[in-house]
């Protein structure tokens, strides 16, 4: 995150200014999300004491996203803005720079142990875009374990600057925190079924780093970590030649990105496309992915039946 | 490809990322490139020293279009049935936690598009398609392969002449209908072709088709009844109509820009006000009243929320795409008005850094405002008749090879 942005340190250098007192009682607290993953987090933690706007809606590429002036009008009236950080959100810059606004910037992964991107190099002048993010992996809230740092810190924020609401949003991240540690044990479960020479998956964009170190399985990407990134021809054959020789059963495409590139791996090599994905976006409501929970309980049923369909 | 395992550790791309930028300096350069109303040159000017650096001869006077790097400069001569492409000089690499600069002279290309009256240039994902009007076709390059000087990747069936427009991404082609009772008379619609040149689906209307413009992945037309709203990110384009919103006063758009940094678009409307559109939001038309009548317009690409506007009292005003609202003028030349001919020579904009450039053809000079503080900041002089105008530019790191 560049230093123009008036990113809150949550471990206390930086202390939020609380709302005039009185103002939290009778006014919510206008909080916006970066994207849907994070909108689901701080919806549970606010409850009904927050108004709560999303500026990459559902089944949105925060990746490609264009922010409007209708999102910098947004972004203005806002009294906290709760972002991903480790150089995710490509458009925050320019918006936060546009707004002019003074509502604190919250970085949720403060905390998190950030894994290195594994994102390749790729030709430096294709025409269109490339987006990179730099050193660290960003897509932390693939693991649950950080998912939760990720509450804790919306916790503190929303107590900072709402302290008249803060043992609701305690309570609230309470109660929520041991659903996510519900949801962990299960997904630990679920991994642990499947043989650990299957454990091999193919997605279309390399957003389940986190997933990968934490539940214990091996991801292939063609596109690196970013999907608006066309994959070179040269790296899709060397991912082609590597399905075929460790005899991977599956690929997954994503909600977030072209089919076509998981199609044509699947027909090039025989694999079966294993499904879909939820990465960087939930689902609309009515899809398999409506929350956060959800959604990482659609990933890892889905990885399974997959690849070991014998599996229970 | 990428392979993501547990504990593997980039120490090695680590200290070379260390050593890159222990040699590495920041370095900016910024170019104007400048076509004369009347005689066929490009002239360029390295903004920072603010001379003159450079004068190609071409064939015919040119209208100008920058590609969305900035390494290609397009001179559309249609006095010569002719496209010139010029190497602006100014490339970047992105890095991902920087950007690369690489100056060099500006050179011609050696590519030359020749077709019977070019006119819309339009660059959609890396593909450059310019329409020719007399035959009703247009050509598709792509940059990379115009810097490798080599020119023309396909080219669409000839078709009826018309003053037409064509956009293409690497699968299919919009190109516009042209109206089969009067040639002379604007498009009705726009179809989709794929590379076979087989059309896909029927023609989506959009009667006096005039304008486009690209904004992220949105891209606009504009018709006397509304806009249509294309997506090409697709595994075929998507195509919406967007009417004009019914408070509107009778009117339409003709020419348009797309917003960078920010998604909207912005477009003439009669010739005294613009209109801001946002064609995902539920209001999608804000309508801006001008002080006089509009000469040209630009977007600026570094401080997204702010657009140029210059009028024909000599005035630039700066106007904030949030707010919806002019909020700040400036006068820059002497008058020119909007009567008499359409290609009369006016004064055009460009953005460059932290200037607008304004083409001032009375004078044969260029105006430089600051756009922070919208105030003068020289004039470079030129002489003949400066006219359209593009800038090219930016910062990045060197380093030492």
């Amino acid at each position: 995150m560049l230093k123009t942005l008036r990113t809150v340190v949550l471990a206390g250098l930086v202390s939020l200014s609380p709302l005039a007192a009185g103002a939290a009682s009778t006014k919510k607290l206008n909080v916006v999300a970066s994207f849907s993953i994070i909108a689901d987090f701080a919806r549970h933690v606010g409850g009904d004491r927050i108004d709560l706007r999303s500026l990459v809606g559902a089944n949105g590429d925060p990746h490609v996203y264009e922010p409007r002036p209708a999102d910098v009008r947004t972004i203005a009236a806002a009294d906290i803005v709760l972002v991903n950080g480790l150089r995710f959100e490509g458009f925050l810059r320019r918006l936060i720079e546009a707004s002019g606004t003074k509502a604190p910037v919250v970085e949720l992964t403060k905390g998190v142990r950030p894994l290195k991107s594994t994102e390749q190099a790729h030709d430096r002048e294709r025409s269109g875009h490339h987006h990179h993010h730099g050193d660290y992996d960003p897509h932390a809230w693939q693991a649950v374990p950080n998912a939760r740092i990720y509450v804790k810190n919306i916790v503190d924020a929303f107590c900072s600057i709402d302290p008249p609401g803060c043992t609701t949003y305690e309570t609230n991240a309470k109660a929520y925190d041991a659903t996510l540690s519900v949801l962990d044990d299960e997904i630990r479960t679920t991994i642990a079924r499947i043989p650990p020479h299957k454990r091999v998956v193919i997605t279309a964009h390399d957003a389940f780093g986190y997933f990968a170190h934490e539940y214990g399985l091996t991801f292939l990407a063609p596109e690196g970590l970013s999907t608006d990134a066309e994959a070179p021809a040269s790296d899709i054959a060397s991912l082609i030649r590597q399905i075929k020789r460790d005899k991977v059963a599956a690929v997954f495409g994503e909600n977030i990105t072209d089919p076509r590139l998981v199609q044509r791996i699947a027909a090039e090599t025989g694999s079966k496309i294993g499904g879909e994905l939820y990465s960087d976006a939930l689902s609309r409501p009515d899809g398999p992915a409506a929350t956060y929970v959800d959604m990482m309980k659609h990933n890892a049923s889905t990885i399974r039946k997959a690849i070991a369909p014998d599996v229970p | 490809m990428t392979r993501v395992q547990t504990g593997t550790i980039g120490v090695l791309l680590t200290t070379l990322a260390l050593n890159c930028a222990a040699l590495a300096g920041e370095k900016t350069a910024w170019r104007l490139f400048v076509s004369d109303h009347s005689e066929p040159i490009v002239n360029v000017i390295d903004l920072l020293k603010q001379e003159k650096i450079e004068t190609f001869a071409t064939k015919a006077p040119a209208r100008l279009y920058r590609s969305k790097t900035g390494r290609t400069v397009l001179a559309v001569q249609r006095g010569a049935d002719l496209v010139t492409a010029i190497d602006s000089g100014i490339s970047f690499e992105d890095h991902g936690d920087h950007g690369d600069i690489k100056v060099k002279a500006p050179r011609l290309l050696g590519v030359e598009i020749a077709g019977k009256q070019p006119s819309h240039v339009v660059e959609y994902g890396g593909e450059i398609a310019i329409f020719f009007d007399g035959e009703g076709r247009a050509r598709i390059a792509s940059e990379r392969m115009i810097l490798e000087s080599k020119s023309v990747l396909r080219e669409t069936a000839p078709g009826m002449p018309h003053h037409g427009v064509a956009v293409a991404n690497d699968r299919y082609t919009l190109i516009s209908e042209p109206n089969v009772k009067n040639s002379d008379a604007l498009p009705i619609g726009i179809k989709i072709v794929d590379k076979s040149g087989a059309q896909i689906g029927g023609v989506h209307s959009c009667p006096d088709l005039h304008g486009e413009a690209t904004s992220g992945n949105i891209l606009v037309f504009s018709c006397a009844t509304g806009l249509l709203v294309a997506s090409m990110d697709g595994s075929t384009p998507q195509v919406k109509r967007l009417p004009y919103a019914a408070a509107l006063p009778s009117g339409k758009t003709t020419t348009m820009l797309g917003g960078r940094g920010l998604q909207y678009f912005l477009g003439n409307y009669g010739s005294d006000k613009v209109v801001l559109m946002e064609p995902t939001e539920a209001e999608p038309f804000r309508l801006v009243t001008l002080p006089m009548r509009r000469v040209d317009f630009a977007v600026d690409p570094v401080r997204a929320k702010f657009a140029y506007i210059f009028t024909e009292d000599g005035r630039l005003h700066r106007l904030d795409v949030v707010a919806g609202k002019l909020d700040g003028s400036l006068r820059v030349t002497g008058p020119y008005s909007m009567d008499d001919h359409w290609n009369d020579p006016r004064p055009r904009l460009a953005v460059a850094a932290d200037k607008i450039a304004v083409t001032d053809p009375a004078r044969g000079v260029v105006a430089l405002v600051d756009a922070t503080s919208l105030t003068k900041a020289g004039e470079i002089s030129l002489g003949g008749r400066p006219f359209n105008i593009v800038a090219v530019g930016g910062s990045g790191q060197t380093h030492d090879d």
